[in-house]
């Protein structure tokens, strides 16, 4: 029947179609992922991408699309997806999972299942795909301008160091989120109140911290001197280093974050075997250890052994990971909106 | 008379046949995104899927002090950016016009060649000057301004200095055309009749100029209170304006109902504004 409602359904359907880029228009002989870009896609590529093209004989479309831009397009594409693989990071997933946009894995349906830790395929039979790779946010600091390292969030408020100080867009960037919600979590703050990590941001500001949005304004800043420590995440305290910056990455004593970086299958798309085999290859001990190795991402997958330099830059062994603190992902979802709109107010001049 | 009937409706065939390509590309780019927008601004999604009239998403920007700071910021910023643009614009222009045509051609170009280059690495080039240990900062620290108040980033006055940059060309190409309209001979009656370079300025040139400056105006405005990279890379997330707002709505906080209510407002806000002026332009 055509009333309003089936008009305006359809019309909105007709523009998601439309807006859809043709390269995204999958046939069965190709699979479309999304990747970050940068130096993040090209790892990826070589880790993943192109050792799945050579075993299958597939091609594989790559879009650049960050988490959020991600799920914005699988939400508008529910009823014609046109991703076949859909990569997170921080928590979005799960998001996904709960609206469907997802399918649930069975572990049989991985031959690698089996090594992974436990958390890390935790919520697979729920949509939720394995975490090939977390990030971890803790601090990073200028090693000539700090001196001791820090080793707790407070040190953020030392003294002499306010405007040297950044402060990440938790309304903008996960990791930002991630990091207020560490900050509130060292400080006594819970879930349900956000106020003890709110306080101290606002402390950080009124000594006149700086507050970045991108990954690019860190880099920015601690190359021109104006950034001495900053709440951020390890592999890029290794982009930095790279970059030939005098960076280094201290797990607080109060705990760091973990960001989950996670491969998942989209729901009701055809090409599902060739799709598990890509997830499959994702998880591999090759892979867990090329992420760690290349860019310091902490490893998944517990038969992967690292060593040296590596193994001290990322978050390895059972035992380390235990300072590691997860925030429930489903809680962020549900909240962030309404954080968001504190934090925006919190931040405005 | 039928053969004039048939001539006018033969003629009306034609111009219908010149116009549809463009009414096409505008049902297609314009007026249905901006369709689906409107829908969305009034629509809620009830408990059973259903979706029912709603003003509620309006609601929330008008109760609320942060959203009208920001919707204040974004209108002060474009009328100071306008403002700017006409001061710098409009005296440029004239001197174009009176130039030798080598010299106006190599101020054309000046004007024209930073349009060639993508407004991301424009705005990269400011970052640059107006940033912690960037040009300006080195050009003030003998006078003894260090620290922060030597930098420009972060704050209302970076966004005016790199908005209007980027803007200055719509402003100069606009009123050169309108000026070199204008007859040499009107001006050289002016002086001839005893009025001064500025009497003749103010009484022949710029009168005549207005429609110029009303249209290159009307550009500037539009383009600046929906300009999202300048504003967004420049202020920072601590200085946001509306096109920043409605960015995160829809992709910080997945709020698409209230990303359309902004943008409605941002549309009609502009239009308030143009009608007016646009006005202004038609008298003589």
């Amino acid at each position: 029947m055509l009333n309003r409602r089936h008009f305006l359904r359809d019309t909105a359907l007709t523009a998601s179609a439309l807006a859809v880029p043709s390269i995204l228009r999958a046939q069965d002989n190709r699979l479309v992922i999304n990747s970050f870009g940068g130096a993040y896609e090209e790892i990826h590529r070589q880790l993943v991408i192109t050792p799945f093209e050579e075993m299958t004989g597939t091609r594989v479309e790559v879009v650049t699309a960050y988490s959020a831009d991600t799920l914005s397009q699988l939400r508008a594409q529910k009823e014609a997806p046109q991703f076949d693989v859909a990569h997170f990071s921080g928590g979005l997933e799960t998001t996904a999972a709960l609206e469907g946009l997802l399918s649930p894995i069975e572990p049989s349906e991985l031959s690698n299942h089996d090594q992974m830790y436990e958390f890390a395929v935790a919520g697979i039979s729920k949509g939720v795909g394995p975490t090939y790779s977390t990030a971890v946010i803790g601090l990073l600091y200028e090693t000539n301008q700090i001196n001791p390292a820090p080793t707790s969030w407070n040190d953020l408020l030392r003294e002499g160091i306010g405007e040297r100080v950044l402060v990440t867009d938790a309304a903008s960037n996960t990791y930002g989120l991630l990091g207020l919600l560490m900050m509130n979590h060292a400080l006594g703050g819970t879930m349900e109140d956000l106020t003890p990590g709110l306080e101290f941001v606002r402390k950080l500001l009124d000594n006149g911290a700086v507050v970045v949005s991108k990954s690019p304004e860190i880099q920015q800043n601690f190359a021109q001197g104006s950034a001495w420590m900053a709440a951020y995440a390890q592999d890029y305290a290794f982009t930095l280093t790279k970059a030939g910056l005098p960076v280094k990455f201290v797990q607080p004593q109060e705990g760091a974050a973990f960001a989950p970086i996670t491969v998942n299958l989209v729901a009701n798309r055809p090409n599902r075997e060739l799709a598990l085999k890509f997830i499959d290859l994702s998880i591999r001990a090759e892979a867990s250890a090329g992420w760690a190795e290349a860019l310091r991402y902490s490893p998944t997958n517990r038969t992967v052994t690292l060593s040296g330099e590596v193994a001290e830059q990322v978050v390895y062994g059972e035992a380390a990971a235990r300072n590691l603190v997860g925030f429930d992902p489903v809680v962020i979802s549900d909240k962030r909106a309404g954080w968001n709109e504190e934090w925006k107010r919190l931040l405005v001049q | 008379m039928a053969a004039v009937d048939w001539v006018r409706a033969q003629a009306r065939k034609e111009s219908l046949a010149l116009l549809a390509p463009g009414i096409l590309v505008l049902v297609i780019a314009f007026l249905f995104p901006v369709g689906t927008i409107l829908i969305t601004s009034v629509l809620e999604r009830t408990e059973d899927g259903a979706f029912e009239l709603t003003a509620s998403h309006f609601g929330k920007f008008f109760v609320d002090d942060y959203y009208l700071k920001v919707a204040w910021r974004t209108l002060r910023l474009a009328l100071v950016i306008t403002l700017a643009t006409v001061i710098f614009g409009v005296p440029l222009a004239y001197i174009m016009r009176r130039a030798h045509p080598a010299l106006r051609f190599a101020i054309l170009l000046t004007v024209i060649l930073p349009l060639m280059t993508s407004v991301v690495i424009r705005t990269f080039g400011w970052l640059v000057v107006l940033g912690n240990g960037g040009l300006l900062a080195s050009l003030v620290a003998p006078f003894g301004v260090t620290g922060r108040s030597a930098v420009l980033m972060h704050t209302e006055t970076g966004i005016v200095i790199a908005m209007t940059q980027v803007l200055l060309p719509f402003m100069v190409l606009t009123v050169l055309g309108v000026l070199q309209g204008i007859g040499r001979d009107l001006e050289e009656a002016g002086r001839t009749m005893g009025a001064g370079f500025w009497q003749v300025l103010r009484v022949v040139v710029l009168p005549l100029a207005v429609p110029g400056i009303v249209s290159g105006s009307l550009i500037v405005f539009a383009l600046s209170i929906s300009s999202f990279i300048t504003p967004s890379l420049v202020g920072g997330v601590r200085l946001p304006v509306m096109a920043g707002s409605i960015y995160q709505s829809i992709g910080g906080s997945f709020d698409w109902p209230f990303a359309a209510a902004q943008s409605t407002l941002l549309l009609a806000a502009t239009l308030l504004l143009i009608i007016p002026y646009a006005r202004l332009a038609r008298t003589p």
